[in-house]
């Protein structure tokens, strides 16, 4: 087992690094994200056609073996398209989740410290904002941004971040509750440090752990959400070949193909079980457990 | 919620519970006000957010005039509000029928949508958990396991679509679209909502089985279980009678969980299956900038997931003895 010595700092846990003792869970979720992050960097350089590009084939030809995953209704190749999707997915999805993590920890962090009505007021709000479903905020931002900034990737990561933030700073506060009762923090305290600087310095570098762990929890559901979002026409705009979008177009036509869904549908899953696998892989590693699944 | 205790204690949980209750309705509260927020007060012509940039002047001034778009943001909020809450929600701007008259059959097609699922999960939940507790560490243990967790991946859009391959083209006994009104019989309701609730039953079953397996586990190694066992009673009258229901308790929140979920998921979920409910609404009203529409749905959607969270908390405090002390 990784997990040996429980007095070792999380990081001095990463630190000594041995793959063949890590959970199995890892290993096969690491290898996952691997093959996906290569295909993400690598692949518009090597798929077949244009992510855009009509007349690759006959459309709606079906499986063969220059278009693995067909050929959709304008005649685009649809491996091409996937592949191409993949940077976008995973770059939103880990842009959305950072911003939302720097704004919650920060958040979560600081109200936990500082405590008192400010901490009162920000709880009820953030409890306000978790408690309308995360599909459904997301929705209400894009709503509230108006037609104009529709399909905009910048407008993606911010209903991202918007929707994490909240839960992120749940999770930080009450790390930050925690590390607040240690001498150090009191030392800290009382040498006339801000809470600024004692959230930076002390309460940060203590609740790394918790929040490496939320991080790629939310990460992990992140291409789900943006998956959702593309679906029901409010999230990526065409041609993007962002893969919840791609099923929305092709399933007018699944009667005629239905292998055009096949290959955005294996992405995303394949994507989602790989982050999930590793996070409870690198959770376990961490010492903490994970409730995959989370909403 | 039955054990003996005494009229202190009593007390104790009613102040906890009331306290609960006004902790969720100033959420909820606080909800309205950034569901209001959002729409109607962040900076940006509301009137032009709903008609796009090309409405004419004529058509902007007429629908600011029908939003009272010319009140100070606080008068307008309060007269919402109260609107809100004597259950006068105002007109649809796209149809300008009754709000309530468009949400009523739409709210009762979910609810049935809702029951129906809810009665697929329940077996979908307990009988892969039983099988897996039975037999633990065993082949069919780990492949359920590895089962619900690529499940517990799958995201609802992809799991309804897969569905909808498998039921409607590979082999086609359920329609494709599942549209249903107040002349549908029992027969077409029932035909139209199995594939959605399906999905939906799966989404909430994964979630649960992982945590009923690993509560029946820890109920089958306690003294009471090995008693019955040892007394003789056969296992299936061991598991059914004595285990399962002390298993259950824990699952109880896991489902109140699980109904917040359901909020959020039929958005989705009837969207896929074209099924004429609330969330398909929430959609439609979005497509359209319905705002008055808008703002009422995502406000009762909030509102069914804070009940539903403080009837899990509530169940909580009846429940677990160690959480009664606050």
């Amino acid at each position: 087992m990784a997990v040996a010595d429980p007095t070792l700092s999380p990081l001095h846990r990463l630190r000594r690094f041995d793959w063949s003792r890590t959970p199995l869970s890892l290993r096969i979720g690491g290898a996952i994200l691997a093959v996906h992050l290569i295909l993400a960097v690598i692949g518009p350089f090597v798929a077949p056609y244009g992510y855009a590009q009509m007349g690759a084939g006959i459309p709606l030809s079906g499986m063969s073996w220059t278009h693995p995953f067909g050929v959709d209704q304008l005649g685009r190749d649809i491996f091409s398209r996937v592949i191409y999707g993949g940077h976008i997915v995973i770059l939103l999805s880990l842009c959305g989740t950072a911003l939302g993590l720097v704004l919650g920890a920060i958040l979560g962090l600081l109200s936990g410290y500082v405590g008192g009505w400010i901490d009162n007021l920000l709880q009820r709000l953030l409890e306000a904002l978790i408690s309308i479903p995360f599909l459904v905020l997301a929705l209400l931002a894009i709503a509230a941004a108006g037609p104009e900034a529709a399909g905009d990737p910048v407008l993606v990561v911010f209903v991202v971040a918007l929707v994490y933030a909240p839960r992120i700073a749940r999770m930080a506060r009450s790390a930050a509750i925690d590390i607040a009762t240690r001498d150090f923090v009191t030392i800290a305290r009382l040498r006339g440090e801000s809470a600024w600087s004692v959230m930076r310095r002390e309460l940060l570098p203590n609740a790394t752990s918790v929040l490496l762990v939320e991080f790629a929890l939310r990460a992990g559901y992140a291409p789900v959400l943006i998956g959702s979002l593309g679906f029901l026409g409010f999230g990526m705009r065409p041609p993007t070949p962002e893969w919840g979008l791609m099923i929305a177009e092709n399933r007018a036509l699944l009667i005629i193909s239905p292998v055009t869904v096949l290959g955005p549908g294996l992405a995303l899953a394949s994507l989602v079980v790989g982050l999930n696998l590793f996070t409870e892989g690198f959770a376990r590693i961490l010492g903490r457990s994970v409730k995959l699944g989370t909403r | 919620m039955f054990f003996a205790r005494g009229p202190i204690e009593d007390m104790q949980i009613l102040r906890l519970v009331i306290e609960r209750i006004l902790l969720s309705l100033l959420t909820l509260l606080l909800v309205s006000l950034v569901i209001f927020f959002m729409l109607e007060i962040l900076p940006g012509d509301v009137a032009t957010r709903i008609l796009g940039r090309d409405a004419t002047p004529e058509s902007l001034a007429a629908l600011r005039a029908q939003l009272h778009l010319g009140d100070p943001a606080l008068l307008r909020y309060a007269t919402w509000l109260g609107n809100l809450l004597t259950g006068n929600l105002g007109h649809s701007l796209v149809s300008d029928r009754l709000i309530t008259a468009i949400l009523a059959p739409r709210i009762f097609n979910t609810v049935l949508l809702s029951i129906y699922a809810f009665l697929i999960y329940i077996p979908l939940t307990a009988i892969p958990a039983m099988i897996q507790a039975v037999r633990r560490d065993r082949a069919v243990d780990h492949g359920l396991s590895v089962v619900t967790l690529v499940l517990l991946s799958m995201p609802d859009f992809l799991l309804g679509t897969a569905l909808l391959i498998l039921f409607v083209i590979m082999v086609p006994i359920l329609p494709a679209i599942s549209l249903v009104d107040e002349t549908s019989g029992a027969g077409e309701y029932i035909r139209a909502m199995t594939l959605p609730a399906v999905t939906l039953a799966i989404v909430m079953a994964v979630y649960a089985v992982r945590m009923l397996r690993d509560n029946l586990i820890e109920v089958l190694d306690s003294d009471y279980v090995r008693m019955a066992e040892l007394k003789g009673l056969s296992p299936r009258r061991v598991l059914l009678r004595h285990a399962l229901p002390n298993a259950l308790v824990p699952t109880l929140n896991v489902t109140a969980l699980n109904l917040a979920y359901l909020v959020g998921g039929v958005v989705v979920v009837e969207k896929i299956f074209g099924y004429p409910g609330f969330g398909s609404l929430l959609v439609d009203a979005l497509q359209l900038r319905d705002l008055p529409l808008i703002e009422a749905t995502i406000m009762i959607a909030a509102s069914v997931y804070i009940v539903a969270n403080l009837l899990a908390d509530v169940g909580a405090i009846l429940l677990n003895p160690r959480l009664r002390q606050g």
